[in-house]
């Protein structure tokens, strides 16, 4: 089988430090995205424990599975969680949630605990959209906007390319930097022509990391007149996938004029944590 | 009762065909609410407006550009299909190329005994746009003479104006209703009928509407979060529908299906009958297409939105639809000012539900669950 150069890294995690038995409130979050599941697993409101994978053709499945691997090796079952929220594209297929939120609410949520209260503008570039949204110091959306009708600048697209390239996704951030000059970007941020206008470029003789620059500086340019339009007030973050794409991320900056913060967390629970604090919250409702 | 007003949609072709042969009379199409049907009325022939079916066609590429709105093509799409084969003739009033463009395609390969352009002003803020439009409107009223052969009195005329103001009046009658906490008629209810208004004879719709309101009080209380739609032709029920379904109800709407067709009335009381037809026509909730030099439309919208306690708006914009289109940034101001947050989205012939379902839950969720912060 060909290697599979799109292919990210797929991993479970848990906090040793936290006895969940002790906890008052466990709560969790499951993020079915059109291209990754996460779940996430809260006591009192802290981290103890997530998943990040693929999401599968079906999407119950994704999320059982997501669910699973969250909770290995942690000797919590789901019976043990009191509250479910689900988000994300396959939202309505968490067939243990209580209550689904879409994923603009729990992305601005997750946020706000990950990059702290001081975060206004929020960027989740995900597997197959793109949303610009607008939050206040408690982590509730004001405004958001989403690409509309393609998946242009999204996660996917650089999955493609990656593949195109036959370069590991990890690396092509960092290796789309090493070129002798940025290169204009490609003119089509359709994931199909631009690939046409790549495959032009690599025969044309161009080295594969100027072509990756070329289309990392399409899709930075693609996502920001996405945020003009909803107008950009620091703090600004990132979350998603991409954010863990430097060839993006510091090309938007610079066009942008503004840094964006950074987390010790991983960028794609973002959605799944919001969740996961949402569902503490209902908690907290329900017994008061 | 609300079922009658469905079925009406539902059949809306079978409808005016067992109406042409029941009574004998013609069917005019319009395209456009500009259209003065209080002198169509007069004349016995039953207007009904042409509209779209929301499902995906590839007839009228050779005869619309790409860029001209999905509803003008969508109406095309349905003459072009045969759907509207009974109509004895098809008219426009002015108001945008697009319509127009579908209208003018219709006349060259759709032939039909009676065509007509009614040059109704743009510039409806003119101190001569009254005069230009009375004049206007009485040429209207002599070739439609001469197509059913018969004159129209001045009685006839107020016989129209009556039906028509009888029906804008219960209209009324109806979204007081909608002014309540928890109104008793949803969205997708007031569609139905507002709908079917621009298509079944205005006396039956009458007497329909005057026994539903009756019984209104006994229906089915709404309380979802009250939002307000305007914008662009909307006459896509399912969208309202899903909106209604998480969690909203449609208080308030400024569509040429709902308010605009309907909102100011003649009010006839003397004088020349074409004349007062003229002033509601010119004095009407404008189309974006008339609003300039002033955007006088703005606060009309602030006031409904005020008086029908609207927490949030979604501005519906059929894509390509640029008299909307420019009104987008000041509405979206002017809203902003007034603490209504707005969602906007882009409609097409076929709309994607499941992309829009997100947006619309987002914005209710941004609207609601404070508690949960």
């Amino acid at each position: 089988m060909a290697k599979e150069f799109w292919r990210w890294k797929e991993y479970n995690w848990k906090n040793d430090e936290i006895d969940w038995k002790s906890g008052s409130i466990i709560s969790a979050g499951v993020d079915v995205g059109s291209v990754s599941s996460q779940a996430v697993i809260l006591v009192d409101g802290e981290l103890f424990a997530f998943s990040n994978m693929r999401t599968g053709s079906n999407s119950p499945m994704s999320a059982q599975n997501a669910m699973n691997w969250a909770l290995e090796n942690t000797g919590m079952t789901l019976e043990n969680i009191h509250y479910t929220v689900g988000t994300g594209y396959g939202r309505v297929n968490v067939p243990f949630a209580n209550k689904t939120i879409t994923e603009i609410a729990c992305h601005a949520r997750g946020a706000n605990k990950m990059y702290g209260n001081t975060i206004r503008t929020l960027l989740d570039m995900g597997g197959q959209d793109c949303k610009a949204i607008s939050c206040d110091e408690k982590g509730k959306v004001t405004n958001f906007l989403m690409n509309d009708k393609c998946a242009a600048g999204t996660g996917r697209g650089m999955e493609v390319f990656a593949d195109l390239l036959s370069l590991p996704i990890e690396e092509i951030g960092d290796l789309s930097f090493e070129v002798d000059e940025e290169p204009e970007p490609v003119s089509s941020t359709c994931v199909i022509f631009a690939k046409s206008e790549a495959t032009g470029l690599l025969r044309a003789g161009w080295p594969k990391n100027k072509v990756l620059a070329a289309y990392s500086s399409a899709m930075a340019h693609r996502v920001v007149s996405l945020l003009e339009r909803i107008e950009i007030k620091e703090d600004f973050a990132i979350t998603g996938g991409i954010a863990k794409n430097s060839g993006v991320v510091k090309r938007l900056e610079k066009e942008l004029g503004i840094k964006a913060l950074t987390t010790t967390y991983d960028t794609q629970i973002a959605g799944a944590f919001g969740a996961a604090l949402f569902g503490k919250a209902l908690v907290e409702k329900e017994r008061k | 009762m609300i079922s009658k007003f469905r079925e009406w949609n539902s059949n809306r072709h079978a409808y005016a065909k067992e109406w042409k042969n029941k009574t004998g009379g013609k069917v005019l199409g319009y395209f456009c609410t500009y259209v003065p049907e209080e002198i169509i009325y007069a004349a016995d022939v039953l207007p009904i407006r042409i509209l779209g079916s929301h499902e995906p066609q590839d007839l009228t590429e050779p005869h619309i550009f790409g860029m001209f709105c999905p509803f003008c093509r969508d109406c095309l799409a349905q003459g072009l299909k045969g759907k509207y084969s009974y109509l004895d003739g098809v008219m426009i009033a002015q108001s945008c190329l697009h319509i127009r463009q579908a209208y003018t395609s219709w006349e060259k390969h759709i032939p039909t005994s009676f065509t007509y352009y009614l040059p109704m002003p743009n510039n409806v803020q003119s101190p001569h746009a009254l005069k230009y439009l009375t004049e206007e409107i009485r040429d209207f009223k002599k070739a439609l003479e001469k197509w059913i052969g018969k004159e129209l009195s001045d009685d006839d005329i107020i016989r129209g104006i009556q039906l028509m103001d009888e029906n804008r009046l219960l209209m009324h009658q109806l979204y007081d209703f909608k002014t309540q906490e928890n109104p008793p008629i949803s969205g997708e209810e007031t569609m139905q009928i507002a709908i079917t208004q621009q298509m079944v004879r205005k006396e039956e719709h009458n007497f329909v509407l005057r026994e539903f309101l009756q019984n209104i009080k006994s229906n089915k209380k709404n309380t979802g979060t009250r939002l307000m739609i305007l914008g662009s032709e909307n006459d896509d029920i399912p969208f309202v529908k899903m909106v209604e379904e998480c969690g909203a109800t449609v208080v308030i709407d400024d569509h040429c299906i709902g308010t605009r067709y309907f909102w100011n009335s003649v009010n006839y009381t003397g004088g020349d009958p074409i004349e007062a037809i003229a002033k509601r026509y010119i004095e009407r909730p404008a189309c974006p297409s008339k609003d300039w030099m002033d955007r006088k439309r703005i606060q009309h919208l602030l006031k409904l939105a005020k008086d029908f306690d609207a927490k949030g708006a979604i501005l519906i914009q059929q894509k390509f639809c640029d008299p909307h289109e420019l009104d987008i940034p000041a509405i979206r101001k002017a809203f902003k000012e007034a603490d209504i947050p707005t969602l906007f989205l882009e409609f097409d012939v076929t709309v994607p539900i499941g992309q829009f379902k997100i947006r619309v839950e987002a914005f209710l969720e941004m609207l609601n669950e404070y508690d949960l912060f």
